[in-house]
C-alpha cells in the first residue's frame, strides 16, 4: 500500500540539488533553438514546432518514434481544448529544449522526470498531433467539423486487426533521435494531460543507424523500404500528394492525413523462403535494393520494358504499390514507416513488423488506391497487418499562444 | 490548460532555492524557451509559517476518529458476514464481505501504524509462499477467494471469527495508534497511488473485483484527509484544495453513474475498456493534484541548502 517515499526524498534531495547546480552555468544556454545548425542526429538539432504545416512530416525521419493513440476522457469540449493546447504547449517547450531543474524539497512533486538529465535538449524532437474519426462524434459537439475526407479506417481483406491497437480519438506521433528524448517528452506530455487523454494504444518504431548503409533504411524482412517516396523538397508535389486544400473547410486546409497501420512481419517464416522468392516477391535485389534487373537502389523500373513481368513479376510489392503508369502516380503516397520489435506471440514466434506511417491529401484516392492493389499480393503470407487507424493532422501552430487544432473551436 | 500552482519555495526552503530558480531563468539564453516546469510556478508572496510536525495532530486526531467510526462499522459488516455464513446464504454473505472490504479501503491513510494487524486482516497472497495456499493467507481476501473464487460459504467459515476478532483489537488499538506527521500529509495521495498500482490493475480483490468499490472507498477516505488538511493548505496555496476538489468530484461523478440501482458497483474485470480508461485517467489526474499536498505541507525541519548555495559559488 504505501509508497516508501520518504527515503526517496531525504535520500535524492541534496544530490539532487548538487548535480544541478553544478551544471547550471555554462551547460544550459547551449540550446540549438537559436543556432538551426546543429547537425541532423545531434542532441542539439531543433526542429520548430510551429509552422505552415506540422513538423514530424516532411522532415528526414530521426532513428526513434513513439506512436501512441489516445482516447479523450474529457467531460467536456473546454477540457478538451484545453487538452490539446497543453499538448502544443508541452511539445513547443520539448522540441526547443529548456532547463529541466531539480529543486529541492517543498516545491510541489518532481517538476520533470529527470530521465535526459537537468538539461532537455531538442534531439530532433517532433511531436504531430492527429485526430481520429471517432473524435467527431456527439460528445464535443464536433460532428458537424469534420475534415471531409476522415473516417475511420477499414477492415481490409489481409487484415488480422485486433481491437486494442486500432483507432483512438488523438494521434500522437514522437520522433526523435533517442529512445529516452521520446519518453521523457511522452511523460512529460501524459502527466500534463492525464485527466483529458486515456491512453488507447502505443507502439515504438525504430531506424537502422544511417552509418550502415546509404539511401533506404531496412525494413525487418531485410529490403530497403521507403526509396521511391515522393520528393518532400518539392513544394509542388507536396502540394498536390500531401497537404490538403480547398477540398477542406478552411480550419482543415495544410493538414494532412496519415494512414498507419501496425504490420506484423512473420519473419521466422520468411526467413525460410529462399532468396530469389523473397526478391521476386518484392521486386528488388535484397543486397543493393536495386529494382531487379537495375544496377542501383534509386534506378527506375522499366516496366513498358517488362510487359509481361519477366524481372519484375506483374504481382512483385513494388510494382503493384508504384505501377508508375500516368494514371497512377496521383495516388503516391508519402511513407515514413519505422521498425518494431516487442516480444513473441502466443507461439513463441518473435513479434515484430513495421509501423507503417503514410500521410497523403487523401485516404480513399492515394492510400486505399495503393491498398487495393496490393490485395492478394504473394508478400500478404508473410505481413499481417494487426492495428492502426486513420487520422486527420491539422495544420500547424503558428507559435505564441497557438496550438494544433485550436481552429476546429473558434 | 492547466494553471501552475503557486508554491511556497521561498519559505519552505528559504532564500538559496530563490537563488536557484533565479538561476534557471537566467541560464537560458534570450533565445531559449521559458523553462516551462519550475520557472512558470510563482513565487507566492504570503507570509505563512512552515508547518511543523505539531500543526498535524489535529488532523492526525480527527483522521483517527474517522478510522474509529469506520472500523466499528466493518465490526457490523464482520457479524453480517458471520451470520449469512452460518445461514449458507452465500449472496448475503458476498454483500457483507463487500461492505468490509469497503469500510477498510476507506481508512487507507492509517494503514503503516497498524502495523501486523493490517497483515492479518488486508493480506494478499503477493509474497507469501505457497501463495492463496499459505497458512498466514487468512483474512479479507482468504474469505474472498472462499466467496467469490470458490463460491462456498463453508470455505469461508474458519476464517471469519478470526477477522472479527482482529478487526475489534484493531478498533481498540485506534486511540493509542502513532501516525507520523510526515506519513499522514504523504498518505494525501499514497492512497490514491496504491489504488492505481493494486485495484486498478486487478491485482488486489482478484475474485471479487471490487476494484470500483475499494476506488469508492479510497476517495471517501481520501476527501477525509484532505479535508482535516484544509485549514494547512488554504492559507499556503490557496487555489489547491478547489484543484484537488474538483479533481475528485469528477471522479465521484463518475463512480455514481457507473453504480447501478441501490449503488451496487460492477465489477471492474467486466467494465468496458472506454469505463476503465476513464475511471483510471481521472484516477490518476486526482493523483497529480493530490501529490501537491505533501509538499505543500510538509511538516520537516526545512532542509540545509548548503550544497546547492556553496556548488553556485563555487562556479
Amino acid at each position: 500500500m504505501s509508497v516508501r517515499r520518504r527515503e526517496l526524498l531525504l535520500g535524492g534531495a541534496a544530490l539532487g540539488a548538487g548535480a544541478l547546480a553544478s551544471r547550471i552555468p555554462g551547460g544550459a544556454g547551449a540550446g540549438a533553438a537559436e543556432t538551426g545548425t546543429a547537425p541532423t542526429g545531434s542532441l542539439a538539432a531543433a526542429i520548430p514546432f510551429d509552422g505552415t504545416h506540422q513538423a514530424g512530416i516532411l522532415e528526414q525521419r530521426p532513428n526513434r518514434t513513439i506512436v501512441a493513440s489516445f482516447d479523450s476522457i474529457a467531460t467536456s469540449r473546454g477540457e478538451l481544448a484545453g487538452g490539446l493546447r497543453t499538448i502544443s504547449e508541452r511539445a513547443r517547450a520539448l522540441t526547443a529544449g529548456f532547463d529541466a531543474l531539480f529543486g529541492p524539497t517543498g516545491q510541489g512533486p518532481t517538476p520533470d522526470s529527470g530521465i535526459v538529465g537537468p538539461r532537455v535538449d531538442p534531439d530532433g524532437l517532433t511531436v504531430t498531433v492527429g485526430l481520429g474519426a471517432s473524435l467527431f462524434d456527439r460528445r464535443y459537439g464536433l460532428a458537424g467539423r469534420r475534415p471531409t475526407g476522415l473516417k475511420p479506417m477499414p477492415t481490409f481483406p489481409d487484415d488480422a486487426l485486433v481491437a486494442g491497437e486500432c483507432h483512438g480519438d488523438v494521434l500522437l506521433q514522437l520522433c526523435a533521435n533517442t529512445e529516452e528524448t521520446l519518453l521523457h517528452a511522452l511523460r512529460d506530455i501524459s502527466r500534463e494531460t492525464r485527466g483529458v487523454l486515456g491512453p488507447r494504444w502505443k507502439i515504438e518504431g525504430f531506424l537502422p543507424s544511417p552509418q550502415r548503409e546509404s539511401g533506404a533504411g531496412r525494413n525487418l524482412l531485410g529490403f530497403k523500404d521507403g526509396t521511391s517516396n515522393p520528393d518532400v523538397g518539392n513544394e509542388r508535389t507536396m502540394a498536390e500528394l500531401v497537404w490538403t486544400g480547398s477540398e477542406e473547410p478552411p480550419w482543415a486546409r495544410g493538414g494532412t492525413y496519415a494512414a498507419v497501420r501496425i504490420i506484423r512481419n512473420r519473419v521466422e517464416f520468411w526467413d525460410r523462403v529462399s532468396l530469389s522468392e523473397q526478391e521476386l516477391m518484392i521486386g528488388r535485389d535484397k543486397a543493393k535494393g536495386a529494382p531487379l534487373g537495375t544496377d542501383r537502389e534509386l534506378a527506375d523500373p522499366d516496366y513498358p520494358a517488362d510487359p509481361e513481368g519477366k524481372r519484375i513479376p506483374l504481382d512483385a510489392h513494388i510494382r503493384l504499390a508504384r505501377p508508375r503508369t500516368p494514371d497512377t502516380e496521383a495516388s503516391r503516397i508519402l511513407r515514413r514507416s519505422y521498425n518494431y520489435s516487442r516480444g513473441y506471440d502466443e507461439a513463441d514466434q518473435l513479434d515484430m513488423g513495421l509501423v507503417f506511417v503514410s500521410f497523403q491529401r487523401n485516404l480513399e484516392t492515394q492510400f486505399e488506391a495503393v491498398q487495393k492493389r496490393l490485395e492478394g499480393e504473394p508478400l500478404v503470407d508473410y505481413i499481417v497487418p494487426t492495428g492502426g487507424g486513420y487520422f486527420f493532422l491539422p495544420p500547424g501552430a503558428r507559435g505564441g499562444q497557438d496550438w494544433v487544432g485550436s481552429a476546429l473551436f473558434v | 490548460m492547466k494553471i501552475r500552482l503557486t508554491v511556497l519555495i521561498a519559505l519552505l526552503v528559504g532564500p538559496a532555492s530563490v537563488a536557484l530558480a533565479g538561476c534557471g531563468a537566467v541560464a537560458g539564453t534570450t533565445a531559449q524557451p521559458p523553462a516551462p516546469k519550475l520557472a512558470d510556478r510563482v513565487l507566492a508572496s504570503g507570509t505563512n509559517p512552515a508547518v511543523k510536525p505539531a500543526d498535524l495532530a489535529r488532523p492526525i486526531a480527527l483522521y483517527k476518529r474517522h478510522v474509529a467510526a469506520e472500523l466499528g462499522t466493518m465490526e457490523d459488516d464482520v457479524r453480517r458476514l458471520q451470520g449469512a455464513v452460518d445461514a449458507g446464504d452465500l449472496e448475503g454473505a458476498r454483500q457483507a464481505w463487500l461492505d468490509a472490504d469497503s469500510s477498510y479501503e476507506s481508512i487507507g491513510a492509517a494503514y503503516g501504524a497498524f502495523g501486523e494487524l493490517d497483515l492479518r486482516i488486508d493480506g494478499e497472497t503477493a509474497g507469501l509462499p505457497g501463495g492463496a495456499a499459505s497458512p498466514d493467507f487468512t483474512g479479507l481476501h482468504r474469505i474472498e477467494l472462499a466467496l467469490f473464487g470458490r463460491g462456498s460459504v463453508a470455505d469461508a467459515e474458519p476464517y471469519v471469527p478470526r477477522l472479527a476478532a482482529d478487526v475489534r483489537a484493531l478498533r481498540r488499538k485506534v486511540p493509542g495508534l502513532r501516525i507520523e506527521a510526515l506519513e499522514y500529509v504523504l498518505r494525501a495521495h499514497e492512497v490514491f497511488e496504491g489504488a492505481l498500482d493494486l485495484q486498478l490493475s486487478g491485482r488486489a480483490g482478484p475474485w471479487s473485483s471490487d476494484a470500483l468499490v475499494a476506488l469508492a472507498s479510497n476517495l471517501r477516505g481520501t476527501r477525509v484527509v484532505i479535508g482535516t488538511l484544509r485549514p494547512l493548505i488554504d492559507p499556503r496555496e490557496p487555489l489547491l484544495s478547489g484543484r484537488i476538489d474538483r479533481s475528485l468530484d469528477a471522479l465521484a461523478k463518475t463512480l455514481r453513474g457507473l453504480a447501478g440501482p441501490g449503488g451496487a458497483m460492477p465489477r471492474w474485470d467486466h467494465l468496458p475498456a472506454a469505463e476503465k480508461t476513464l475511471v483510471s485517467g481521472q484516477t490518476a489526474a486526482a493523483a497529480e493534484e493530490l501529490a501537491y499536498v505533501p509538499e505543500v505541507v510538509d511538516p520537516r525541519p526545512l532542509v540545509p541548502e548548503r550544497s546547492a548555495i556553496a556548488e553556485v559559488q563555487a562556479e
